[in-house]
């Protein structure tokens, strides 16, 4: 029983870690900027790729981790530069820019680096909670997952930058006015959000098969949990994680993974039915 | 509301538009000596990893046919496409290759999916078209051939083995789809047939990447065997993941190791005391696969590995060989009467292998493929030429009667 | 000022080419296009129809996105179930006297119906933005998943087995009954030039429907839903009728690619395949059906031709080829290029580009 209930809220916890993580660098690129980033997968992959290549080369699992986050942030300051920064008065066209980037990432790595490279062995062993044992690092993930949701809320609401950057999304001509240098928000926020991303594969780098298409395991996940938590993705997106994450969990366990995943898509149709503007827009819905 | 910017149309430009326009019709093919195979293989997307030997050896073959003359004298042209692991590309490539190419004949596809859009299209134009890949079975099509091992090759031989080696309870975790739901129907029923029972069987989609709740379900039922039917690279990161837990229960597959070489790719012990029965791996190390590997390797030094499709691929180059051969033609329907006549056989990778007349299938030598804990190999077992006898037993004999269907265990032809 | 007559009941503010040249144009294109098959090879012919049937997907995205501000991620759905509705209701039927074309409307009538559903659910449900396109991307990879475990035989509807991801197939092509008693079967030729003619019509229509008042209505929700609906109009009828027609024109794509291949799978409603007419529409330029129709075809041909001429590079490439697209061509791929086209046209003929004949309207407004 005791094992039973905690296998439930390990579960849940899981799934809350894994659309928290995908989530997080497009909560940033799509739900604050509106860029709609369909290559996000790519900045994931990107991350992992690093991580697990400078692990191997003898690196410390940590701060391979740290160096796929940051190149996977440099590589979305450059193409910020190149590509999206002109698309900001046109944001449909971003779908299409990163669908091509997203081609480019995928067709080169496999190109460059072969279909596959060996991966990473998952750390910290496993523990044992009546009779089932559990994968400790899958805590660890979980933990990391609340840990950069309070992480970008503090750089958002609490630091100058933050203010700076919402400033700017919301009125770039004012913020350019008041002496903010627009160009160079856009593109660390851009860049913010693909080291976030590449943070998630760096984070999931020892727990899955490094393919150049290993993007595309996040994805849906991360759009549907960021556009469920609605406009303000700091409320929105932890919410809107955990209820998602409930319902799998409870479907799987209950019925499989079949009605787990269809579950999920369900829940998503019904809770923008019910709360069209998401989570956070429902959450505010007084102030408005 | 903002008013679009117009234009005087120009005849000019329309003149323009319209030349443009008639670049799509391609050159047209010419017919000249050589013998033409087709080629449709995945060289990009998803399933490159496991498809890239393939196509390697299809073109080890064919280098070596012409080295030694060729077939009949004809040198051999491979018109390669790459169907970027998409199942419209396969369809329009067929397409091309039987109206535009004009070849003799078409190799290929990895995924089953694949396969299936295809056969209409070589069906409704009786092409000859030869299957070279490993799959859940049950084609019974008077144009097709299959080279690929099936379930009664790889279960028959590797389930009876891993109940009496570890015990009777069997669980099974199988990719939601066709290869899955019906490779795991071979495994219930020979669980069932051997006296043993299944504690649990579970389908997973195939965009599933994460297995928490997988691995749970499996340590409350406590199986003896875990047979692991899972596909694609969202699916192989279970392996790791349920390392990560401590899962230690022997696996037993059909898939894993011999296509995508698992074992080189993820880190010990994440594949610890898998079993496999493959028609081919790189470890074997017999005269017949050491000499295979040597050429491999000198024409493709940096292949990261050979996999059981590349032997496959590369047999179905000399089986087609020996059948226009003994058909003296390259005329499909003689080219088909030859590979029916029960003499089709060729000495490849694994020794010898024949074409079965009544299903269009290919015998196989099975290989027992053990994975230790450090990821290096041991085959504790060879079960020399499998025939795949299913089909012909459950009443397919495309000798005598012409088909196009796929068949089942519990959807057998109709008698 | 306004002309009548009706050929002007094609012509209006919200295509972007107009009057006679225009006209003589597309008739010489159409031309061009039905006379291929007297001198093209079969495969040719063949192939041209392949790229012709995807584009009525197309012209109901640029509808719905590019006309009523509506981006749907999830056409494939009604393109997917057109394509399984044809092959059951086929399957069953047979193709016996025809019995195909009730396949066909039937098949037409069910994605009609699956949009009006979700159009009512979404738009009277208050649902906007970016909200649509995750609802309907959810509603297309539900049908994906779904579709993708109906292997067993027990999934069958009539005689028609679903098989899963696997796909289904062994649906009869379209059959025209003929004088004599032997049924036409449509491939080939007579496919091409079946698809040809569908795709003239619809897009005539299109153009009527669309500088239609309901067209114009349409384009001021886009450009602002609330002061329309301020103005009376009833914004969510208009935006449900939208999406049903472009739904229904997704539709007539999934039965086409169903039965020139025999075959339809759930890939084709998956991820992937949902991204692309979103592609082709961005890309060529969303706010003109003519726009659309052309660089759908065109990207089409690109893609196909890079597969087969550049290996493995083919991605990498097409990838390039939209980034330059969308950096280059604001406007869309096809009015930049007859924009550019027309310029050099212009210099080559030594008139000088005067940016007011430019933007100068074919007819007085």
């Amino acid at each position: 029983m005791l094992a039973t209930l905690f296998g439930f809220v390990y579960q849940v916890a899981d799934t809350f870690a894994f659309l928290i993580l995908s989530a997080s660098g497009l909560a940033i690129i799509f739900g604050m900027m509106g860029v709609i980033n369909l290559a996000h997968g790519e900045f994931i992959m990107c991350g992992a790729y690093v991580t697990v290549l400078s692990a191997r080369a003898g690196l410390p699992l940590p701060l391979a981790m740290l160096l796929g986050a940051l190149t996977a942030g440099v590589v979305g300051i450059v193409i910020e530069y190149l590509v999206i920064r002109r698309l900001y008065k046109r944001l449909f066209d971003s779908i299409v820019a990163t669908w091509a980037i997203s081609l480019i990432a995928t067709q080169g790595m496999l190109i460059v680096a072969g279909p596959s490279i060996e991966g990473l062995k998952t750390p910290f062993g496993s523990f044992e909670v009546g009779g089932l044992s559990f994968s400790s690092y899958r805590i660890t993930l979980a933990a990391a997952a609340l840990l950069i949701l309070a992480g970008i809320y503090w750089l958002f609401v609490r630091t100058k930058f933050g203010v700076r950057a919402r400033a700017t999304i919301q009125n770039p001509a004012m913020a350019r006015a008041l002496g903010v240098d627009t160009d160079r928000v856009y593109a660390l926020t851009f860049g913010l959000g693909a080291a976030l991303a590449g943070l998630t594969g760096a984070l999931y780098a020892p727990t899955m098969t490094t393919v150049p298409t290993m993007g595309s395991a996040f994805i849906v996940q991360s759009f549907v949990t960021v556009v469920v938590g609605g406009a303000d993705v700091f409320l929105g997106a932890a919410p809107a994680a955990a209820i998602l994450a409930f319902i799998q969990s409870l479907l799987t366990a209950s019925y499989g993974q079949l009605i787990g995943q269809v579950g999920l898509l369900v829940t998503v149709i019904v809770v923008v039915r019910i709360l069209p503007k998401g989570i956070s827009g429902w959450m505010l819905r007084d102030s408005n | 509301m903002k008013r679009m910017n117009r234009f005087r149309f120009k005849p000019t430009l329309c003149a323009t538009a319209i030349v443009a326009g008639s670049l799509f019709s391609g050159a047209a093919a010419i017919a000249a000596d050589p013998i033409k195979i087709g080629l449709l293989e995945d060289q990009s997307g998803n399933f490159a990893i496991a498809v890239i030997p393939k196509i390697q050896a299809t073109e080890l073959a064919i280098e070596e046919i012409n080295a030694k003359g060729g077939i009949m004298g004809r040198p051999v042209k491979l018109i390669h496409y790459d169907t970027q692991s998409d199942n419209t590309r396969f369809q329009e490539f067929a397409r091309r290759l039987i109206q535009q190419d004009k070849v003799n004949v078409i190799f290929g596809a990895f995924s089953s999916a694949s396969r299936e859009a295809i056969r209409p299209i070589m069906d409704r134009y009786k092409q000859l078209y030869f299957y070279n890949n490993q799959y859940e079975g049950g084609v019974c099509d008077s144009n097709v051939f299959v080279t690929g091992a099936v379930p009664e090759q790889q279960f028959s031989t590797l389930i009876p083995w891993m109940m009496e080696k570890y015990g009777k309870k069997v669980y099974t975790i199988a990719a939601d789809y066709n290869f899955g739901q019906i490779s795991a129907e071979w495994v219930r029923n020979i669980v069932k047939e051997k006296g043993g029972t299944m504690v649990g069987e579970e389908f997973i989609p195939l965009s599933v990447s994460q297995f928490s709740q997988t691995i749970q379900n499996i340590q409350k039922a406590k199986p003896d065997v875990l047979v692991t039917l899972l596909v694609g690279a969202n699916q192989a990161s279970f392996y790791e993941q349920q390392a990560a837990a401590s899962l230690n229960i022997p696996m037993a597959s059909s898939v894993n190791v011999g296509q995508a070489y698992e074992h080189k790719r993820f880190k010990a012990p994440a594949l610890k005391d898998m079993y496999v029965t493959a028609n081919y791996i790189e470890e074997i190390d017999s005269p017949e696969s050491n000499d295979f590997k040597k050429r491999f390797h000198a024409k493709f030094p940096d292949a990261p590995y050979i996999n059981q499709e590349a032997a496959n691929a590369y047999n179905v180059v000399y089986l087609y060989k020996k059948a226009v051969e003994m058909a003296k033609s390259t005329d499909m329907k003689a080219v088909r009467k030859a590979l029916e006549s029960g003499d089709i056989c060729t000495d490849g990778p694994s020794g010898k292998v024949c074409i079965d007349p009544k299903s269009h299938h290919q015998s196989h030598t099975i290989y027992l493929v053990h994975v230790k804990a450090d990821h290096s190999v041991e085959i504790p077992k060879v079960w020399h030429d499998i025939k795949p006898y299913w089909l012909g037993q459950a009443g397919c004999d495309l000798t005598k009667k012409d088909d196009t269907s796929q068949y089942t265990p519990s959807n057998p032809p109709k008698k | 000022m306004r002309r009548t007559g009706l050929l002007a009941l094609f012509d209006g503010p919200q295509t972007a080419w107009n009057g006679m040249s225009f006209r003589l144009c597309f008739v010489l294109a159409v031309l061009a296009l039905a006379t291929v098959p007297l001198y093209a090879e079969f495969f040719v012919v063949n192939n041209l129809a392949y790229f012709l049937l995807w584009t009525f997907m197309a012209l109901g995205l640029s509808l719905i996105w590019g006309y009523a501000g509506i981006l749907s991620f999830g056409q494939t759905a009604f393109f997917g179930l057109a394509g399984y509705g044809y092959g059951v209701v086929s399957i069953n039927l047979g193709d016996a006297h025809g019995l195909t074309w009730v396949a066909f409307l039937a098949a037409l009538v069910l994605p009609a119906l699956l949009a009006a559903l979700i159009g009512y659910f979404m738009f009277y449900g208050g649902i906007r933005d970016v909200f649509v396109g995750i609802v309907t991307l959810s509603i297309t990879l539900v049908f994906e998943t779904f579709m993708a475990q109906t292997a067993g035989p027990e999934w069958h509807i009539g005689s028609a087995r679903l098989n899963g991801f696997n796909g289904m197939s062994g649906m009869p092509a379209l059959t025209v009954p003929w004088f004599g008693g032997e049924d036409v079967m449509l491939d080939g030729n007579t496919f091409f030039w079946f698809v040809l003619a569908l795709l003239v019509v619809v897009y005539l229509a299109l153009r009527w429907l669309v500088n239609s008042r309901f067209g114009n209505v349409l384009v001021a929700i886009r450009e602002n839903p609330d002061r329309a609906e301020m103005l009376g109009y009833n914004v969510r009828r208009y935006q449900t009728i939208a999406f049903v027609i472009g739904g229904t024109l997704a539709g007539v794509s999934g039965i086409l690619y169903t039965t020139w291949g025999s075959y339809i799978t759930p890939s084709s409603m998956g991820l992937t395949s949902a991204a692309l007419p979103i592609i082709w529409v961005a890309a060529g330029g969303r706010k003109d059906i003519t726009a659309t129709m052309v660089a759908t075809v065109f990207l089409i041909w690109v893609s196909q031709t890079l597969a087969v001429k550049g290996a493995q590079y083919a991605l990498v490439l097409m990838g390039v080829l939209l980034l330059l697209v969308v950096l280059l061509a604001p406007e869309g791929l096809v009015l930049a290029t007859v924009r550019g086209i027309r310029r050099v046209v212009l210099r080559v003929t030594g008139r000088r580009v005067a940016t007011t004949a430019m933007a100068k309207r074919t007819e007085g407004s």
